[in-house]
């Protein structure tokens, strides 16, 4: 009971961390039809970046705070700046844009590697747990305070994002974006600042879940790599644009991958990918998401 | 232009509209130059090796690899409009099968070849079954999905050596031609032949009926669907072909290294694979074999260097996805147009 009371936690930890990551990509894919790639580099830039910051300040909380900052503008200045000019000068938005955002992350891979491996020897660095999250919490069995403390945040964002979009005005802007793009901005709403802002938001949650991944798990070079993968079967599983699909479908992915590997280690791999296949095969639009109007 | 297009396929269209056509014009360069490029090429790819030392005939010998490898993703990418992010797993099947018939079972090579070749015909066109109901973006990621499963049941399978892989993979026997495939020289011949073979097979298929339909299905499905080609059978087709010519590169490959891994099969790769295409230009017949030969070169100057050549890659990527759709291929056909016109005008 206690062994599954700790996969459970653990499941709910990645979930949640997935979660951080998949509700930007989802809601990107859904409002501007572009699929991210480059949504993992974001996740290294934000671990990363956390650790510089760390390593000046000394402080777990500045860093959580700070370095999310970074991959918010660089998401800011990729979108409104270098994306959504060429799509506006007819690269198709869907499959260039993959592609492109794809060649980003092998960018952002190599520029990692040279600074922080060839330049100054690191492979495998990690964020010092703040004081307080370090210690473990008696539930039955011994638990990680600071895996509580991501799922704390993965809900926390969760509720923030829900309520952002479902009760507030400029949510309602985006889900209309998602439905109808052209009618949105017919009705006089500049969908360029509605789009780079939610792409630069996207990207900053990246970050996030990068910081707080840095404490927990290693930071190198692959992490970008390992969650994007899980990431992008929750945006098929969830469908566009929708929290409630994208939360679900967190969950599902995160413990699909820990009771996998803790009950049946030999399913463990394929588990996320079965997942994706079956889901692509037999509902391409994901559980809650709508057929696309276009093709 | 979109016009233009989509009617330059009726014999009665303006001549000289369609001769506007991107599309035309490329095709009919194509034709025009494909035995012109081909017969150079091979004469160059003869005699090449007979001039340079030991370590670059190796190298060609990857260079053509890769080739065979990504001409048969551009079949996908060029011709029929698919992006698939899992021909690595293609690769390495026909790695694996060659490898474990020939080093664990004792089979003799050049079966191995024929074997591995059939496999990834077989498993690719069955994927290919499954993958081509989606288009677009959820294609890329259900190949990326099944391409992650191979790799899984690489690293997991204990008798092919899991992560590890394998290593003393045998070269095929040439001793009956009385020549020793181990010589580096002797080996590059044998991939020259293997992939002279598939370019000429691909170029037939391309030039087919069954080509032509592909090419149909990139520019408009819904189009062909109407005209009452059922787009399905060709799409899996075509991906099980393309799959078979990675099978090959991977069968090769094998044996160039003498060792495999399940690292050939990683999306990485796949990846690397679209960049080679891409940085070619996936337009043009020849394309990705220039992006192949750019890659191979490229990374072996790069990796002198800095491990991290990968950045380099990533960002000539984005600056061809952005503002070079013809890639090198296209770069060159520009040039080539040009020196035309000035020359009709003087």
């Amino acid at each position: 009971m206690t062994f599954f009371l700790f996969n459970l936690l653990n499941g709910l930890q990645l979930s949640m961390l997935i979660f951080l990551m998949a509700i930007g990509l989802t809601v990107i894919f859904g409002l501007m039809d572009i699929l991210n790639l480059a949504h993992g580099a974001f996740y290294m830039v934000g671990a990363y970046f956390g650790y510089v910051v760390f390593q000046m300040v000394g402080s777990f909380w500045v860093a959580l705070l700070v370095a999310p900052l970074l991959p918010l503008i660089l998401g800011f200045i990729l979108q409104y700046f270098v994306l959504q000019p060429l799509i506006d000068r007819g690269r198709s938005a869907h499959l260039d844009m993959a592609l492109l955002t794809f060649g980003l992350l092998f960018f952002t891979i190599g520029l990692i590697d040279l600074i922080f491996f060839e330049m100054l020897g690191l492979t495998f660095m990690s964020i010092d747990k703040p004081a307080g999250l370090e210690s473990y919490v008696d539930i039955g069995t011994f638990y990680p305070a600071y895996r509580l403390f991501i799922i704390a945040i993965g809900l926390l964002v969760a509720l923030v994002v829900w309520l952002l979009l479902e009760r507030t005005v400029i949510g309602a802007v985006v889900r209309a974006g998602v439905d109808d793009r052209e009618m949105v901005r017919a009705m006089g709403v500049n969908v360029y600042a509605v789009f780079a802002s939610v792409f630069a938001l996207g990207c900053g949650l990246a970050g996030l879940a990068g910081v707080v991944a840095g404490a927990e798990l290693s930071i190198n070079i692959d992490m970008g790599v390992q969650i994007l993968i899980p990431t992008l079967v929750v945006v098929v599983l969830g469908g566009l644009g929708s929290v409630k699909g994208c939360f679900i479908g967190s969950l599902i992915v995160g413990m699909a991958e820990t009771m996998s590997q803790a009950y049946v280690p030999v399913l463990a791999l394929f588990a996320t990918y079965m997942l994706l296949a079956i889901m692509l095969i037999f509902r391409p639009q994901g559980f809650f998401g709508r057929t696309p109007k276009t093709v | 232009m979109e016009q233009t297009r989509e009617d330059s396929w009726r014999p009665d269209s303006d001549d000289d509209e369609s001769r506007h056509d991107p599309l035309f014009r490329i095709a009919a360069a194509d034709r025009r130059n494909f035995l012109l490029v081909s017969a150079v090429g091979l004469a160059f790819l003869v005699v090449l090796p007979l001039v340079v030392g030991e370590y670059y005939v190796s190298l060609l010998s990857e260079i053509l690899i890769f080739g065979i490898l990504v001409s048969g993703v551009n079949l996908l990418l060029g011709y029929t409009g698919l992006v698939s992010l899992g021909h690595a797993s293609f690769m390495g099947l026909g790695a694996y099968v060659t490898a474990v018939l020939a080093a664990l079972l004792g089979y003799p090579v050049w079966i191995s070849m024929l074997a591995s070749m059939v496999i990834s015909l077989v498993i690719a066109y069955a994927v290919g079954l499954l993958s081509v109901r989606t288009k677009g973006v959820q294609f890329l990621l259900i190949t990326l999905a099944f391409g992650q499963m191979f790799h899984a049941i690489a690293e997991k399978t204990r008798y092919t050596g899991g992560d590890d892989g394998m290593t003393n993979i045998p070269r095929v026997d040439l001793s009956f031609f009385g020549l020793d495939a181990n010589e580096d020289h002797v080996f590059y011949f044998f991939v020259l032949l293997c992939f002279a073979v598939s370019i000429l097979i691909l170029r037939m298929i391309v030039d087919s009926p069954f080509g032509r339909s592909l090419v149909g299905i990139r520019e408009n499905e819904k189009r062909m669907l109407a005209m009452g080609y059922s787009t399905f059978p060709y799409k899996a087709l075509a991906f099980g072909v393309s799959g078979m010519l990675a099978g090959l590169a991977g069968c090769l490959w094998v044996q160039h290294s003498f060792f495999v891994n399940p690292h050939i099969m990683t999306w990485q790769m796949s990846g690397e694979a679209l960049l080679m295409v891409i940085i070619g230009g996936s337009r043009h017949f020849y394309g990705p074999l220039l992006g192949a030969a750019f890659y191979v070169l490229a990374k072996d100057f790069l990796s002198d260097i800095t491990d991290a050549y990968l950045m380099f890659f990533g960002l000539l990527f984005v600056f061809v996805v952005a503002f070079f759709h013809g890639g090198l291929a296209g770069f060159a056909a520009k040039i080539g147009e040009r020196l035309q016109q000035g020359r009709g005008r003087s």
